[in-house]
């Protein structure tokens, strides 16, 4: 498991490699003093929402190895679940909390079936369950179903605390995903990537650290979903339930570099801003540039934006990390 | 209820399970002979769709007439496409994410052409007997669903003849059985599987073209299709043709004696349940049921 050291570099020399997201997350954190236009917020904000969904699929989808269909579940899960307590009158921070939890609840519910499924069978299993959720709910009559769902809050709307909460929780996603890489769990899931039987066979319980991969992974996509829900205050099940929303936050990591830490980062973010971009004036280009994207990367760089930075930095002479394994073998 | 109304249903539930096959056959031989779980086909039905609306209402030429140029013109587009991405991705005996991936892209890369040229509002392809119907005493048929049964059902009959029949047919079958002993005996791996994955985009490209006859369509139109196809192939046990007509008749059936009990709204979400309750509880297929049975006794 050489490789777990580098995976989560980016092709930067140490010392700025190690700066780097401390300089990030101030200058996000400062970004809202000098005076952003409500719009440029917006776009920081949905980006970072993005961003956890992102990283939230790579603890899974990443490190473990199982690609899902189905993240659109939890985020789903955890808007509706934050839009009902919220209105329930309880505080909106409790109510992510409880967005993760359901999220996490639900994917427990999930992944007992379906982790007895290996790799593409997994992977097909969950776009049926997230398919199915996303026909219940539209029937559902509690959460007024296909019409969707509206959230009233008695304070005054405050971008700048929505900012700062998708910060934070982007911020404890990617920690959450640093923690997790750097630790003993973490090399049991990418044992399981690179070789379930053989990971089964050194002691490694494929089934129940796929399932707590899977449940905290869940937790913040539910979290993500629950930060997004408060802020656009109406939510429906064609949105936060749609296909098109686990296309997403599949594409994303993938986009970025399956499997390292800055990789789902960096898709989130060239996904969320040029998407929030592209969506208003060609609706369907993005999803057409993004197919074409992911079968480039499968086909030439597996490695995505952050393998193919790191090829580039050996190429302009850099000690760049070690070369990451191509988990979506 | 009535038993005629039963027998309704259970006539409904037969011709609705040869569309059905017809559309799943095409997945089952691509994976058969390759392993990969082609999620294009979903792409490809909705392009067969589109076809045959454009020869109709460009040409005004018959809807049957259009799914028997589909069958062609698929064929060699699925070869093309095997030729620019699929040959790239090394063959496996397991099915792998990275073609999975691939064939995800690419359906994702279809779909938003077809909303780049058709747009996204529904279309239909409505004829002369569309709204016919065949009375047999307290039966009651729609017209078009006989015809789309009986040019499914005679796509099935012309292709298991094929299979049968021709070299290539049985080179194909001798993959699904073992690709490394197919190898060995001469067969010309990579130009099977090139036909083969024409071949499986024929049948999904004709398919879309039926469906169109039966349902409206936009680019989103394959979706529900290409889950339903993959539940009826995992009931089938994966690479077996005749598992293909099982698994069509038992979702076909499941779906239509639904509406006695669930209401209408979640019918789409019982594809999606059989699909997860198939691959946990029968990974095998619905053969291995009765395997088990057989061992039992």
């Amino acid at each position: 498991m050489s490789d777990s050291r580098g995976a989560g570099r980016l092709p930067l020399p140490r010392s700025v490699g190690a700066i780097l997201p401390f300089l990030l997350l101030f200058i996000l954190v400062l970004l809202p003093l000098v005076g952003l236009s409500p719009n440029i917020t917006r776009l920081l904000f949905m980006t970072l929402t993005w961003i956890t969904t992102s990283v939230a699929w790579n603890l899974l989808g990443g490190f473990a190895g199982q690609v899902s269909f189905g993240f659109a579940v939890f985020y789903g899960l955890g808007a509706y679940t934050a839009a009902l307590s919220i209105n329930d009158g309880i505080h909106p921070f409790f109510s992510f909390v409880l967005a993760g939890i359901a999220a996490s609840a639900a994917s427990l519910l999930v992944g007992l079936p379906t982790f007895r499924l290996k790799g593409p069978y997994f992977a097909i299993a969950t776009i049926g369950v997230s398919e199915a959720v996303r026909v219940v709910m539209t029937n559902l009559a509690v959460t007024g179903g296909a019409s969707g769902y509206r959230i009233v809050e008695r304070t005054r709307f405050n971008q700048r605390e929505h900012f700062y909460t998708a910060v934070a929780v982007a911020a404890a996603a990617i920690i959450v995903s640093y923690v997790v890489l750097k630790s003993k769990f973490g090399l049991g899931l990418l044992a399981i990537r690179e070789d379930e039987e053989a990971a089964a066979d050194l002691g490694v319980n494929p089934f129940s650290l796929k399932l707590l991969a899977h449940a905290l992974a869940a937790a913040l996509a539910g979290v993500a979903g629950g930060v997004f829900a408060r802020y656009a205050a109406f939510i429906h099940p064609q949105g936060v339930f749609a296909f098109h929303t686990s296309v997403a936050i599949l594409l994303m990591p993938i986009i970025g570099g399956v499997g390292t830490i800055w990789g789902p980062v960096v898709g989130g973010a060239v996904y969320g801003l040029v998407q929030e971009e592209l969506i208003a004036v060609f609706p369907q280009i993005h999803l057409l540039l993004y197919g074409t994207l992911l079968i480039l990367i499968i086909l030439l760089e597996p490695g995505g934006i952050v393998g193919l930075l790191r090829k580039l930095g050996r190429l302009a002479g850099h000690s760049g990390g070690e070369r990451g394994s191509n988990p979506a073998r | 209820m009535p038993a005629a109304d039963v027998l309704n249903l259970l006539i409904a539930a037969l011709l609705l399970a040869g569309l059905y096959a017809a559309m799943s056959v095409g997945m089952t031989i691509i994976y058969g002979v390759m392993k990969i779980v082609n999620l294009a086909h979903a792409g490809f039905m909705m392009l067969g769709a589109y076809f045959v609306l454009e020869l109709h209402e460009r040409l005004g030429m018959d809807p049957l007439i259009g799914v028997l140029f589909a069958f062609p013109v698929f064929f060699l587009g699925g070869m093309l496409v095997y030729w620019l991405l699929v040959r790239w991705i090394p063959m496996s005996d397991q099915p792998t994410l990275a073609s999975l991936l691939l064939m995800f892209g690419l359906w994702l890369v279809l779909q938003n052409i077809g909303y780049l040229v058709w747009g996204n509002s529904d279309r239909a392809i409505l004829t002369a007997r569309t709204f016919r119907t065949v009375h047999l005493g307290p039966i009651l048929i729609p017209y078009i669903r006989l015809v789309v049964f009986a040019a499914a059902a005679s796509s099935l009959a012309v292709l298991e003849l094929a299979l049968r029949k021709t070299w290539f047919g049985m080179s194909v079958r001798a993959l699904m059985q073992n690709q490394q002993a197919g190898r060995i005996v001469g067969i010309h791996v990579e130009r099977t599987a090139r036909r083969t994955f024409g071949l499986g985009t024929a049948f999904a490209g004709a398919a879309g073209g039926l469906l169109a006859m039966l349902y409206s369509f936009s680019p989103d139109f394959g979706r529900p299709f290409l889950l339903r196809s993959f539940v009826i192939i995992v009931l089938g046990g994966l690479e077996s043709f005749s598992g293909v007509a099982v698994g069509a008749l038992i979702l076909a059936l499941v779906e239509t004696l639904s509406i006695l009990v669930l209401p209408a709204g979640y019918q789409p979400a019982i594809a999606f349940g059989l699909l997860v309750l198939a691959l946990v509880v029968l990974p095998g297929g619905v053969a291995t049921l009765f395997q088990k049975r057989q061992r039992l006794a």
